[in-house]
């Protein structure tokens, strides 16, 4: 029998009531470790999403910034267009490696069965200079060649969708004109997943959009380049830049705010466990006031009597922040659903992010929180006089 | 003479509010080593104080106590802890047994304050002086009220204190089990154990060496017991 046997035989004396502490704890632990676990996430997922883009510098028509940037990143139909002498005018900027154009275009397809109707997008693009700018693409079939009619290619996530496959044949467009599937795109584990992919010229053509694009993207020879390129972009009437940095910073705000609000009730729920725990303490400091009397009178210190009444907070935070961690870790893809909904932008992968680090993080919250909860209760103990404690029991 | 316990002129001044309790009254007090001493009085005569004091539980408001030659005014709570958990093993009428830990495991326990290892051969040599060699692995709850004090007794005794109080020790028993309890203590005081003793019962009370009365927070008497 030690000290921490002790404490732990204190706290099964009365089950129901460090149980619903702990269970207090655990919810307040899982909530903040999963907000964390959803933070380091989002941020790795959303750089990786950015950079998988494989390019620098985007061009769209004058318009919110916001919209655009979320457009970009997730497919949308841009209501308003650039022209051919606006990529004329990017391509012509020195430090400018690339400049493609490229046009994205939304329909919604209804289904059979559910009758519902989801949005499909397809990106008009110049394979050759694509392929370039995403050297990692490959493909099961093969791509297209530029100008190539009546082909597309699909993403992986989206022919697994719909049990599209090489060779199939799929109506496009206001004619229902058969375009063949020549190729998917191998998993790329981003947003091109979900896209079909037509030559520009086709994408054109097919939806009566002639000479128009909606996006410019722009590789730069030097990263170090990318504010000069731009602000030389900025020069061309019509256009709305965008850099990945600016459009990262612009989710990461957007994104920050939905998780101060996250965090706000977090803090809420872990200063009212806080109160529980202490509350409970006290409850249990107070019941026990004679048995600490007896204790001293069989020689224990203050400060013995305080150890041992901080050893049952921690207990009960310990387990609380276990409980909680392996909750907040078998619960996360729930979480993340949910979080995914409140959040303005959220990037394709898995936002929860677990690391050794974050578990060890969330374990030694608990016990930091133990200490806190357990300073005044086991001050107050340990200040007790014998004879008070003991009287308190003969009266 | 000098006794184990020896006091002089102790005052007791609690107050409740504004209201001021003179639990003793200039009370000289002393036991000698190996005595058994018992104090008898009604409520409120300032027993449990006395007792409280002697053992370092509570110090007086004025007076001095030595115990076992060491004085105890001015001494800082550390000290003072030491003194008690060295020299003094106390018994309680309401036994304050841990109900979640075994006889064996609440005899044990003041090791843990004392930083003393534990040694099995003497707790079970304790059970055996207690008479409860066979119950050590029950639970509090699984005692009868004179096998609680016996296991509160064996408590008392770990940390081999030099003098036992006890503080109505057999309130809550019945006569029979008194008589045993008290039995126990005779026993522990011929191994030279010094032991003070409240009381109600004037019966057992009479068992002592000697018997003090105690009314008002004075000691209005003191009578010494001839051995039989």
């Amino acid at each position: 029998m030690n000290f921490l046997t002790l404490a732990a035989k204190n706290l099964l004396r009365r089950r129901g009531r460090t149980l619903l502490t702990v269970l207090g704890v655990a919810i307040a632990i899982s909530v903040l470790f999963s907000l964390l676990a959803l933070n380091s996430g989002y941020e790795k997922e959303l750089n990786r999403e950015v950079n998988s883009m494989g390019v620098h510098i985007l061009a769209v028509p004058k318009g919110c910034p916001y919209e655009a940037a979320s457009l970009i990143i997730h497919g949308g139909v841009i209501p308003k267009y650039l022209s051919a002498s606006d990529l004329e005018n990017v391509s012509i900027i020195p430090d400018v490696e690339l400049a493609t154009p490229m046009l994205m275009h939304q329909f919604l397809k209804k289904d059979e069965k559910t009758g519902k109707s989801t949005p499909h997008i397809i990106y008009g693009i110049n394979i050759d200079e694509m392929r370039s700018l995403k050297p990692w693409w490959t493909v099961e079939g093969r791509f297209f060649r530029d100008g190539e009619e009546k082909v597309m290619l699909v993403g992986r996530d989206l022919a697994d969708k719909e049990n599209l496959s090489v060779g199939q044949v799929l109506p496009v467009g206001p004619k229902k004109e058969s375009f063949t599937i020549v190729g998917i795109l191998d998993r790329t584990g981003d947003q091109d997943d979900q896209f079909h992919f037509f030559s520009l010229k086709e994408a054109q053509r097919v939806f009566n959009k002639e000479g128009k694009i909606t996006t410019i993207a722009v590789k730069v020879k030097d990263v170090s380049r990318i504010s000069a390129v731009s602000e030389e972009m900025e020069k061309i009437p019509d256009i709305q830049v965008v850099t990945m940095t600016q459009i990262m910073g612009t989710i990461m705000n957007l994104a920050g705010s939905a998780k101060s609000l996250l965090l706000t009730v977090i803090v809420i729920a872990l200063i009212i466990s806080a109160f529980g725990i202490i509350n409970t303490l006290l409850m249990s400091v107070n019941e026990r006031t004679r048995e600490f009397g007896m204790m001293k009178a069989l020689g224990a210190s203050g400060l013995d009597i305080g150890k041992m009444v901080l050893a049952e907070t921690v207990f009960i935070t310990i387990s609380g922040g276990i409980i909680g961690t392996v909750a907040a870790i078998v619960g996360s893809s729930l979480i993340e659903g949910f979080v995914k909904d409140m959040l303005p932008y959220s990037p394709r992968g898995s936002l929860v992010f677990l690391s050794t680090e974050l578990v060890a993080f969330s374990l030694l919250f608990s016990v930091g929180l133990g200490l806190i909860c357990g300073i005044y209760p086991a001050f107050k103990s340990s200040r007790l006089t014998p004879m008070e404690a003991i009287r308190s029991g003969l009266e | 003479m000098s006794g184990i316990i020896e006091a002089k002129d102790l005052i007791k001044v609690y107050r409740r509010g504004r209201e001021e309790i003179h639990a003793l009254k200039d009370v000289d007090f002393s036991v000698s080593k190996g005595e058994f001493v018992s104090i008898i009085g009604p409520s409120g005569s300032g027993k449990t104080a006395l007792l409280n004091v002697l053992g370092c539980l509570d110090t007086p408001t004025s007076g001095s106590l030595r115990l076992n030659g060491v004085e105890t005014s001015g001494l800082k709570e550390r000290d003072l802890v030491r003194l008690r958990r060295d020299n003094i093993g106390f018994v309680f009428q309401q036994f304050y047994l841990m109900p979640t830990l075994t006889a064996r495991e609440n005899i044990e326990m003041p090791l843990l304050f004392s930083k003393k290892s534990k040694n099995k051969s003497r707790i079970d040599d304790i059970l055996e002086m207690v008479g409860l060699a066979d119950r050590g692995d029950h639970l509090p709850g699984q005692l009868s009220g004179g096998e609680m004090q016996r296991v509160a007794i064996g408590r008392a005794l770990i940390n081999d204190p030099k003098i036992i109080l006890a503080d109505e020790p057999t309130g809550n028993l019945d006569s029979a089990t008194s008589q045993m309890i008290f039995k126990l203590f005779q026993d522990l005081n011929r191994k030279g154990l010094t032991m003070v003793i409240v009381t109600h019962n004037q019966d057992l009370a009479r068992q002592a060496n000697k018997m003090y009365t105690l009314r008002d927070g004075q000691i209005v008497g003191c009578e010494e017991m001839m051995r039989v």
